[in-house]
């Protein structure tokens, strides 16, 4: 048998493999996540199913899927909204955490009646949240420095920072915890359905914004023009300043309003490790969905999914959870293998019979 | 042809892309030691047959022959060691490395101190291999080189890093590299695009070179003015066919246009006088800055009235980019006055521009006039988004937009465009790209319209309709300044000429009174001396 492989740069996209990358890329990296499950000596399909089909199907997989999607959400559009611009904002977490410091400081300090509370705090948290994100924004902008190494350095300091606090200054609730006081009542995002808070509205119009944002308003085509050409934009009288630092602003105010809404609707006070990494996780979602605010919208409700699911698959048969963040990962692998194959059209030849026969006796 | 001794022949060359069908049965031939044109519109086929013949593409159907023998191409490796080489229009060089570097590219070059290494014996044998496997040496390689370089009369230091040397000279690196890996027949694929006239001329003197030691040249082009200088014969395509190969010294220039684009081509365009009204363009003492930081532009005084169009003649980097970019606001002049329509807008930004009616045709349309990656209809609005027929207070309604572009594609013929909203600017081909920008530049209806080189790397028929759409908008009262490199374009279109050297303004007249000699004079900043020694052969 003989083996050809051949590598050939395409021509063009085809726009099933342009629309259809997502997708492939989840089968690729659940099936291989499914060779790992077999090793540990678990039917992979069993525990897919249970996976997802128990998760989708039951009223409390539903409501912890939908919980969890309100933060992968818009911690997704947060790196989503820069991406369009041509700018990666890696640093959602640090966004994120300093919108739960805003919202629980207000939470905890400012006594107001709810309909008012809430609202202020999640304005709290935007205000600081697009602060976090505009200084790399505002470096970017004015003085062309990498934002990649900016926001990400910015969410370390974010972090340590809440770390800081929830020991220090805003330490509270009885014991020795480094945690915060503990939310009132009147500074708590309502329930609407079981567990599941009203935070999901805050998610939902995020994302409806964001998708008019750039399918109505000039900005969005603002935002469209200067991510696909810089100059062109700067030539036909587009302030590129402008848009580098709203676009990272307004990322880091949607990670803020997820770090805020987690607080409120979820954690009812701040702790130094409440978010397992959601503004991380939030790059392979706006990747992901890179095509439309629709797609990355479902991106982290997948992802949500994936790790309620997860949770769930741990304790009925009792494989690590972190295979979870192995699938996670494998989904960026293929999503950069995807990249390779939209550029190379790769075809592969196997010989068989008597052109195989020949190059064996040739080779003798 | 009965004493004709062709080196290659293509049969019947099919390659469809879809939608398209690029190169429809193509047959021709090209014999042994000629220049061989390849004369078509953008867009005519020309690269896509080339790239099938260099392995780049395969071909739906159709066969080569070189030598007289079927030849099956897989990749560009194939070709080369078919003795085909090919110089693309955007050079694939490595600027930080030496010329030598840069020719073995891919190639073990084992160091010459192993190459005695080794003698007799398995081990021996071994240890060469080894030697030879893991050393790498660019001595020999140099001499080769340099050998190559001295036969072919190519002017090159082999150990210059390819940064330090002009386009010319990283052009003739393209050629080293094809020479040095033994080719006998070399494409290439518009090599004057990226020239000076000064450069082309010396690029033509080795091509003849090339020539006489044997090689056989192809060389794509839309220039006539190429063709007739410097091939044997010439194959034109029009919309990926064949329409023949003739013998270049039988046929006039306008014949083999009229070959090239199916229709009698005007290459004098019909103006009538207008009268000239308001100034709309008032520079004073203007200077700038390159991207270099050298003074570029060095005082400059002119002005261009509503209704005229004021040709700006020059040898291209003699501050024409700066003067231009200042004009648009994408560069702020480091002194001096702009002031249109009476507003001084010196150092106010291209959007204080785009508001005053400005318009603006920048030299390199992919970096700079249009989004690549996007749409026609987004690159179509991209001035005049903000205008409220496109929707108030911040909305853009994109079904407007698109009825936009499909206007700006039907008035100005951009051709090969079935849907604005899925097509990107990165899919047409040079001359209707540039259609799409100008027809956005003036369909808003400009005071102003800055234009610098808008027919460069252009197909003739494009040419014709973008100078004489300018020509329109000029008699519709719109002031234009026009940079051309090109002096019977500058004398075709311009009313008054003015002649740039160095930064500066260094002549006016208009094209009637006009002396072309003194004009190709001051262009080169030459005397009567350098004139007649620039002159003799």
């Amino acid at each position: 048998m003989n083996l050809d492989v051949d590598l050939r740069a395409r021509e063009d996209v085809p726009a099933w493999l342009a629309y259809g990358t997502p997708i492939f890329t989840v089968v690729a990296a659940l099936l291989v996540g499914g060779v790992a499950l077999v090793a540990l000596g678990v039917d992979p399909l069993a525990a897919y199913e249970h996976m997802f089909v128990n998760t989708a199907t039951t009223e409390f997989g539903i409501v912890q899927t939908l919980i969890r999607s309100v933060p992968l959400v818009l911690a997704g559009l947060a790196v989503y909204v820069p991406l369009k611009a041509g700018l990666w904002n890696i640093g959602a977490q640090g966004q994120l955490y300093m919108g739960a410091v805003a919202g629980t400081w207000i939470g905890v300090n400012v006594g107001l009646p709810l309909p008012v509370l809430i609202p202020l705090l999640l304005v709290g948290a935007g205000v600081l949240g697009a602060v976090w994100g505009g200084i790399p924004g505002y470096l970017r902008a004015k003085y062309g420095v990498n934002e990649i190494i900016v926001t990400l350095m910015m969410s370390f300091v974010g972090v340590q920072l809440t770390s800081y606090l929830v020991r220090g200054p805003m330490r509270g609730g009885e014991g020795n915890f480094p945690v915060s006081a503990l939310l009132p009542s009147e500074a708590t995002l309502p329930t609407i359905f079981g567990s599941l808070h009203a935070g999901i509205f805050v998610a939902a119009l995020g994302a409806i914004a964001i998708y008019l944002l750039f399918d109505r308003l000039r900005l969005g085509y603002e935002i469209t023009y200067v991510g696909a050409n810089p100059d062109a934009a700067e030539q036909s009288g587009m302030n590129t300043f402008r848009i580098y630092v709203f676009v990272l602003a307004l990322g880091g105010v949607l990670a803020g309003l997820a770090g805020a809404i987690e607080i409120a609707g979820v954690q009812g006070r701040l702790r130094p490790d409440f978010s397992p990494g959601y503004g991380f996780t939030a790059i392979p979602i706006a990747l992901l969905g890179r095509n439309g605010v629709p797609q990355v919208t479902l991106a982290g409700v997948f992802f949500a999914l994936l790790e309620v699911g997860g949770s769930s698959m741990e304790i009925a048969f009792n494989v690590p959870a972190a295979l979870i963040d192995v699938i996670q990962a494998l989904i960026i692998l293929f999503l950069i293998t995807a990249e390779f194959f939209k550029r190379y059209r790769v075809s592969i030849e196997i010989q068989r019979g008597q052109r195989a026969g020949q190059a064996a006796e040739e080779g003798a | 042809m009965g004493e004709s001794d062709p080196i290659l022949e293509m049969r019947g060359v099919t390659k469809t892309f879809p939608g398209v069908v690029a190169n429809d049965d193509i047959s021709f031939s090209v014999n042994r030691g000629e220049i061989h044109g390849l004369l078509g519109e953008n867009g005519a086929g020309k690269s896509t047959l080339m790239k099938v013949l260099y392995g780049l593409y395969s071909a739906d159907d159709g066969e080569i022959l070189l030598n007289g023998e079927p030849l099956a191409l897989e990749s560009p490796q194939d070709a080369i060691e078919a003795g085909i080489g090919m110089v693309h229009q955007h050079f694939k060089l490595i600027p930080r490395l030496s010329v030598v570097e840069n020719v073995i590219l891919g190639y073990r070059e084992p160091a010459e101190a192993v190459a005695e290494v080794g003698g007799s014996g398995p081990l021996g044998s071994l240890v060469g291999g080894l030697a030879s496997r893991f050393s790498f040496g660019t001595e020999g390689p140099a001499k080769r080189v340099r050998a190559l370089a001295g036969e072919y009369g190519l002017d090159i230091d082999p150990t210059a890093k390819v940064w330090e040397l002009d386009i010319g000279q990283q052009q003739r690196v393209e050629i080293l590299k094809a020479l040095y890996r033994d080719v006998d027949l070399l494409i290439l694929d518009e090599p004057t695009a990226v020239l000076t006239p000064n450069e082309a001329r010396q690029m033509f003197q080795t091509l003849r070179r090339l020539v006489d030691q044997g090689l056989t040249i192809i060389f794509i082009t839309h220039k006539l003015s190429e063709v007739t200088e410097i091939t044997d014969r010439v194959t034109v395509l029009r919309d990926g066919v064949r329409v023949d190969t003739v013998e270049t010294d039988a046929y006039s220039q306008s014949e083999l246009a009229e070959l090239m684009v199916g229709r009698e081509v005007l290459f004098s365009v019909a103006k009538d006088a207008v009268p000239v009204g308001e100034e709309v363009l008032a520079v004073q003492g203007l200077r700038a800055r390159s991207d270099r930081n050298v003074e570029a532009v060095t005082g400059i005084d002119l002005t261009v009235r509503a209704g005229e169009i004021v040709g700006v003649a020059g040898v291209s980097g003699n501050g024409q980019r700066e003067l231009a970019e200042c004009l648009a606001g994408v560069r702020d002049p480091t002194a001096g006055h702009i002031a249109v329509n009476g507003t001084n807008l010196a150092r106010a930004g291209p959007r204080a521009f785009v508001d005053q009616g400005v318009s603006y045709v920048p030299e390199d349309r992919h970096r700079y006039g249009c989004a690549t990656s996007l749409n026609l209809t987004r690159n179509a609005i991209s001035k005049e988004y903000r205008d409220e027929t496109f929707g108030r207070r911040g909305l853009l309604d994109y079904r407007v937009a698109d009825e936009y572009a499909e206007t700006l594609v039907e008035e100005y013929d951009v051709r090969g465009v079935t849907d604005v909203a899925e097509i990107t600017a990165g899919e047409l081909s040079g001359g209707n790209l540039q259609k799409l920008i100008l027809a956005r530049e003036l369909h808003r209806d400009p005071d102003l319209l800055v234009a610098n080189q808008p027919t460069r790397g252009v197909d003739v028929g494009a040419i014709e309709f973008l100078r004489q759409a300018i020509i329109e908008q000029r008699s519709e009262g719109t002031g234009v300044l026009f940079f051309s490199e090109d002096l019977d374009e500058i004398f075709d279109v311009a009313d008054r000429v003015l002649v740039m050297y160095e930064g500066e303004i260094v002549h006016e007249t208009t094209p009637d009174e006009a002396d072309r000699e003194r004009i190709g004079l001051e262009m080169t900043g030459g005397d009567a001396a350098t004139a007649t020694g620039g002159g003799s052969p």
